[in-house]
């Protein structure tokens, strides 16, 4: 030991490392679809816990019908995923085969050359199989990029209004009465009061945020308006956009409000069970949120289509919705390709996926099966999957962009100073202000997109 | 083997082992600092889409940032932040120290844990909390200050522009000013307390052993915190990215710089704009830091 200059300590961590390092050197991490010899393992990524649990119930069907192949089901965070897939993507490190990504973090995958996205591209596999034609055509959108699809949609995303029934018989309201916007407004302007007589408003018609574009891009989609259009074009500031924004603002804003939004889901529903807002915008996916956080207003709830902006209009918009995508870096395309099919279309799963989620599927296949036509007590005993499928062929399309984001964050900056402005100086002046904002905000978006080299 | 070489191979050894020691230390450090550093200056001169699309584009990028109005709301938002940090939370700090320094207050040790217990739990965890406080009408924050004043209800902390910043200014008050308590504490028994002896029989009141002996005594310690205050209020990430749900928050009312890196770099994936942004941080810290210190006096010689 005395030959060891500075102790035996400092030399048995020299070996330790040493040890580890080599031991880590001869046994990198083992790679996508790697196992035992003999078999075949696809891994595949999911962010919800509903679908997480759906996708767990029928994989053990693939795995009967495709004898050595594994399914690596992992349910991840899905901020982690994205972010785990970008910097997966750029540093070429192993991804998984499958990956359900989410709408509103897609976009930043799609802004590179077409040839460096991470995902396969799906456009010849879906037209080859038929599927193309199958699935609602609008769901494509958001997961295209360049007219090259990457992802299967899985799902419709239609949005109804759910409203608290009991409230609206109470307060004297016909929902079937609210064809359009007009005649929704005239009801919540007479239902939107101080209740207790203390200067505050305490029941509001509909959560409307003052603040945020996510209630207002619903209503942007409804009139056939966007962030971007099929060709990648910014039109957050078009003519639609103005109309959608001049009508909104006094929603929110003014003596004429009748919409308000303390926040999100777990505030949303405080508020809806309080009876502080009567409605909110509610796609099918919300449906279930709501059956889980606030079960003790069951029988309460119920649902019906959006007011048109004009009679004979479009009753519904579109809110969220995810894809499947298969990596590039996948050994086994065709098996991923066959598991994700499975997974969102396999006809036999549609009924105890879509009683799991309430998540209406994307394929008219699908449209047929008994869940849908189910009552739900919760809904005041509306077939809701019914209700959701009768609209969602009139589903509007949403484009995404690396820079949709950004978009929808600027959208929200102008609402906000338009709301504020509104506040001040009503009607004065209004409509340039609104436009002004609008524009600028849209430019310093566009002054960001110029600066992409890629596209 | 002979004698000679046995001798010879022990010397190498005792000359090459400091080096092999520290080099594990100095690969990780090569790895996961230098090679990034360097990286992020070639990127900043760069446009890309992560890191294999690149395209040289000179000064762009650093053109682009001086007329680019999120990061001038970023730099706006993060000062007033800082500014705060360093002239509420310090002397809030100072003053709660000097409280329980004092022999007279009861249970001291109980008081400093519970000041400093904030800082236990993490910025997440803080944020989390605070999102549940803040809520209008339900959160616990506008319930006490209605059940006070009968007013205030609907007032909403995180989604009104002109109330962000001072949200976050409460929730990060809460957090670091028992942590700077500790190290201001530290400073005041760092103090010889013959020095006060000396002012008292000089006739000095208490505002003049604060000036003259108390202020002195903890200067080092007082410039280390204000600068680390900067330092660490121009890194704000996490505590408005997690209170403000991953959002700028209203009007970007919450956008801080190292917020706007993230998305700029993680969001629209342009890690050329991105690197430029951190080296524009690095060169505000840097400016910062020297300007307190130089202020502060802390590079004067001592007569």
């Amino acid at each position: 030991m005395n030959r060891l200059p500075f102790g035996p300590a400092p030399t048995l961590l020299l070996v330790l490392f040493v040890l580890s390092a080599g031991w880590l050197l001869f046994h990198p991490a083992r790679g996508s679809g790697e196992g035992r010899v003999d078999q075949t393992t696809l891994r595949v990524w999911v962010f919800a816990r509903t679908h997480y649990d759906a996708y767990r119930d029928i994989i053990p069907q693939f795995e009967q019908a495709h004898p050595g192949v594994k399914v690596d089901l992992q349910l991840v965070h899905g901020q982690a995923v994205t972010s785990r897939m970008q910097a997966a993507f750029w540093a070429d490190l192993d991804v998984p085969d499958l990956v359900e990504t989410e709408i509103s973090s897609v976009g930043m995958f799609w802004r590179g050359p077409l040839e460096e996205i991470g995902f396969l591209d799906l456009t010849d596999r879906l037209r080859a199989t038929g599927l193309y034609d199958r699935i609602v055509q609008t769901r494509f959108a958001p997961w295209s990029t360049r007219q090259r699809v990457f992802g299967l949609p899985h799902d419709v995303h239609p949005v109804m209004l759910a409203y608290r029934r009991d409230l609206f018989e109470a307060e004297g309201i016909d929902p079937d009465t609210l064809d359009t916007w007009d005649e929704f407004i005239a009801a919540g302007r007479k239902v939107t009061r101080d209740l207790d007589g203390d200067g505050t408003i305490d029941r509001y018609m509909i959560e409307l945020s003052d603040t945020s574009y996510a209630n207002f891009e619903v209503l942007l989609f409804q009139r056939g308006g966007g962030y971007f259009d099929a060709e990648g074009r910014l039109t957050m500031d078009d003519e639609t956009a103005l109309a959608t924004l001049l009508w909104y603002v006094p929603l929110v804003a003014g003596p004429g409000r009748i919409g308000n939004s303390l926040g999100d889901q777990q505030i949303l529903t405080q508020q809806v069970e309080a009876g502080y807002l009567l409605c909110f915008i509610c796609p099918d996916w919300r449906t279930r949120f709501f059956e889980n956080d606030i079960p003790r207003i069951a029988g309460e709830m119920a649902l019906m289509p959006m007011p048109a902006v004009e009679p004979g209009g479009r009753r519904t918009s579109t809110w969220g919705g995810t894809m499947i995508g298969i990596t590039k870096k996948s050994q086994h395309h065709d098996l991923a390709w066959e598991l994700a099919v499975h997974l969102y279309y396999a006809t036999e799963s549609f009924d105890r996926r879509f009683r799991q989620t309430n998540i209406i599927p994307p394929i008219r296949d699908a449209w047929n099966q008994p869940s849908l036509d189910e009552p739900r007590a919760y809904w005041s005993g509306q077939p809701i999957g019914r209700l959701y499928v009768d609209l969602a062929d009139e589903t509007p399309p949403q484009y995404s962009s690396p820079y949709a984001q950004m978009a929808k964050e600027k959208t929200g900056e102008a609402i906000t100073e338009c709301v504020l402005y509104y506040r001040e100086h009503g009607e004065d002046g209004f409509a340039d202000f609104a436009r002004t904002m609008l524009k600028s905000k849209a430019d310093d978006v566009r002054a960001l997109v110029r600066r992409n080299p890629f596209q | 083997m002979s004698q000679p070489s046995a001798t010879r191979f022990w010397t190498l050894q005792r000359k090459a082992a400091p080096y092999v020691f520290i080099s594990p230390f100095i690969i990780v450090f090569a790895t996961f600092m230098v090679y990034p550093l360097i990286q992020s200056i070639l990127f900043a001169f760069q446009a890309s889409s992560g890191p294999k699309s690149t395209a040289y584009v000179g000064l762009d990028n650093f053109r682009f940032m001086l007329r680019d109005p999120d990061f001038w709301t970023a730099v706006r938002n993060t000062a007033t932040f800082a500014f705060f940090s360093v002239f509420v939370q310090l002397p809030l700090s100072l003053g709660l120290a000097l409280l329980l320094n004092a022999r007279w207050v009861r249970a001291r040790s109980f008081f400093r844990l519970a000041f400093f217990s904030p800082h236990l739990v993490g910025q997440v965890f803080v944020a989390v909390l605070f999102s549940l406080i803040f809520i209008p009408r339900f959160g616990l924050l506008n319930r006490a200050i209605h059940a006070v004043l009968g007013m205030g209800l609907e007032t909403k902390w995180l989604m009104d522009p002109s109330l962000v910043m001072p949200a976050l200014v409460l929730t990060a008050l809460w957090m670091y000013v028992g942590f700077n308590m500790i190290y201001f504490l530290a400073a005041l028994q760092a103090v010889d307390p013959q020095l006060y002896e000396a002012a008292q029989v000089d006739g000095a009141n208490r505002w003049k052993q604060f000036i003259h002996v108390t202020f002195p005594g903890i200067k080092p310690i007082a410039v280390f915190i204000m600068i680390m205050s900067a330092i660490g209020s121009f890194q704000l990430f996490e505590l408005p990215y997690v209170l403000l749900r991953q959002t700028p928050g209203p009007n970007q009312a919450g956008l801080t710089i190292v917020m706007y890196l993230f998305s700029t770099g993680f969001s629209t994936g342009d890690l050329g704009y991105a690197s430029a942004i951190g080296w524009a941080l690095v060169l505000i810290i840097l400016t910062i830091s020297l300007a307190q210190a130089k202020v502060m006096g802390l590079w004067k010689r001592d007569a």
